[in-house]
């Protein structure tokens, strides 16, 4: 230790979190200055993901961006390129057809079941050793996560990163057999989610863990921006897809889960709760696709065949993690002239130096958990 | 998105403005722009955008700097202040404590300097980055030192 910089009177220990531990899912580091085990200050330092997406939009043309993006929330791709191809379809007032609607909206109701599945393993894991090794709601969250991405193999080629969306519509059309194997997936996921649900909520140990742990106050959750289920669970009732209809979510019957502790047990029973309404409104949409075409297009033979009217435009859609908007301006040009991305997850990181402070380094892995963070969309 | 009749009401008789998607308001007048909105029920910071424009015939170099806030559930405000290049905008976290990371986010990027904040340092890029990768005039190869 440096004699020169020990402060004899604070005798606070500094303690880097991450940027390669687990517990932060991703590549992201949080400085805390601990006094014994609490927390006195936590300043986070994000950046280690940025891999200048901003820029690479502005370099490539509309139709190209939807691939980039997918690698944003590598957790819900799907959700990312909607949100793109919205704002893009903004720009220039394009009307998607009804069929694509549906199936976005299908497709996005998929997505946020299989992403709130890998944040359910995943805060499961941060709970470590007092959930009988902690690895067994990881496994099974893992597993059931597969079939979700078998589906989406079967509808686009790929398992992940889809490059299905395009400004105007989808790419593919859901093939013969598609709605056997949603139904059949997305009945056995309902099912098991009370198992899982069971398995934690009946832990004493989880809930000791969880109840009045990193309690986030809703008017500075606001100020800061945080969205989906954080904000939800402190106590404010407001979900895009419901106030602001996109895709045919103006079609579709959605409840929006609210509770009012503002903890972590609080922010776990809000997804719980979105998890099985996502099975739902998947189970209910798979019978009921429109017939029509799926895109208002013609299919894009150069890159450079859509070009983005003088002008700028915002579009935004509720992912799994919150608001995940589009500002776009455009030139005329086949490229945009200037595309921000606004992922909720940035949003919700910033949260962190006001709910650190005070708690044990063992609540801080559980409250980075349940914000639920995915760091390459907080760099991009 | 409309702006709501009150908004246009609030920016004609305090503050001699024309309402608009997005309104522009100048640099001394902001940060009394987003405190009356804050205080018309927009507490809600979507985010805080900067682009950069380069020199024309008519302009300076300069960048815009937009804010879009929200009063939920769906009404919705976006103003833009213009900065010329070398000077500086007021900050807005006083107002909201959320442009702290977003106005870092946007000087890192874009340069954009805004007087005032707490902790202008970068968030994204190494401390030692040199320019500004979303300027118009940063070549993306550009080259850097072998050991960042």
């Amino acid at each position: 230790m440096d004699p020169e910089n020990y402060d004899p009177e604070g005798d606070l220990m500094i303690l880097n979190l991450g940027p390669q531990h687990p517990s932060t899912h991703g590549v992201f580091r949080v400085k805390l200055w601990l006094d014994g085990e609490v927390c006195i200050k936590a300043v986070p330092y994000p950046g280690y993901l940025h891999r200048g997406v901003e820029k690479l939009c502005e370099k490539l043309s509309y139709v190209m961006i939807t691939p980039i993006v997918d690698k944003n929330d590598y957790v819900s791709p799907f959700i990312n390129e909607l949100a793109i191809n919205m704002a893009f379809e903004a720009l220039n007032a394009v009307e998607t057809p009804r069929r694509a609607n549906y199936l976005r909206t299908l497709g996005a109701e998929m997505q946020r079941v299989g992403s709130h599945l890998l944040w359910l393993g995943t805060f499961g894991l941060d709970m470590g050793g007092a959930l009988g090794g902690g690895a067994s709601v990881f496994m099974h969250c893992f597993r059931e996560r597969e079939l979700i991405l078998d589906c989406f193999e079967l509808w686009t080629g790929s398992r992940f990163h889809y490059n299905t969306l395009t400004v105007g519509g989808n790419r593919h059309d859901v093939p013969a057999g598609f709605a056997e194997l949603v139904r059949q997936t997305y009945t056995l996921i309902g099912q098991r989610a009370d198992e899982y649900d069971a398995m934690l909520v009946d832990n004493a140990i989880f809930r000791a863990r969880t109840k009045g742990v990193g309690t986030v106050d809703a008017k500075l959750a606001m100020e800061l921006g945080v969205s989906g289920p954080i904000l939800r669970a402190s106590g404010i009732d407001w979900d895009l897809r419901r106030d602001r209809p996109y895709a045919a979510y103006n079609e579709v019957k959605l409840d929006v889960p609210v509770r009012y502790e503002g903890d972590c047990f609080a922010r776990y029973e809000v997804r719980m709760a979105e998890l099985r309404e996502s099975i739902r409104i998947v189970l209910d949409l798979i019978d009921g696709i429109p017939e029509g075409p799926i895109c208002a297009l013609k299919p894009v033979k150069l890159p450079g065949a859509y070009k983005g009217k003088v002008g700028q435009a915002y579009a935004a859609v509720e992912g799994p993690r919150g608001e995940l908007g589009t500002w776009v301006i455009a030139d005329g040009t086949d490229k945009p002239y200037r595309c921000k991305i606004r992922p909720p997850s940035y949003h919700a990181v910033s949260l962190i130096p006001y709910l650190a402070p005070g708690n044990n380094v063992s609540d801080i892995v559980v409250t980075l958990g349940s914000l639920d963070p995915i760091l390459g969309e907080v760099d991009r | 998105m409309t702006v709501p009749d009150d908004v246009t009401r609030l920016l004609a008789e305090r503050f001699g403005l024309e309402s608009g998607d997005p309104i522009t308001v100048s640099r001394d007048r902001v940060v009394e722009l987003g405190g009356a909105l804050k205080e018309a029920g927009f507490t809600y910071l979507v985010y805080v955008a900067c682009a950069h424009y380069p020199a024309t015939d008519a302009e300076p170099d300069r960048t815009v700097a937009e804010y879009r806030v929200r009063r939920l559930p769906v009404d919705e405000v976006a103003f833009r202040v213009w900065v010329p290049t070398g000077e500086s905008t007021p900050t807005l976290v006083p107002v909201f404590a959320g442009c702290d990371w977003q106005e870092r986010e946007q000087f890192d990027l874009v340069g954009t300097i805004f007087a005032g904040h707490p902790d202008l340092r970068r968030i994204m890029l190494p401390e030692d980055w040199e320019g500004h990768p979303l300027r118009r005039d940063y070549d993306i190869a550009t080259r850097h030192h072998p050991w960042r």
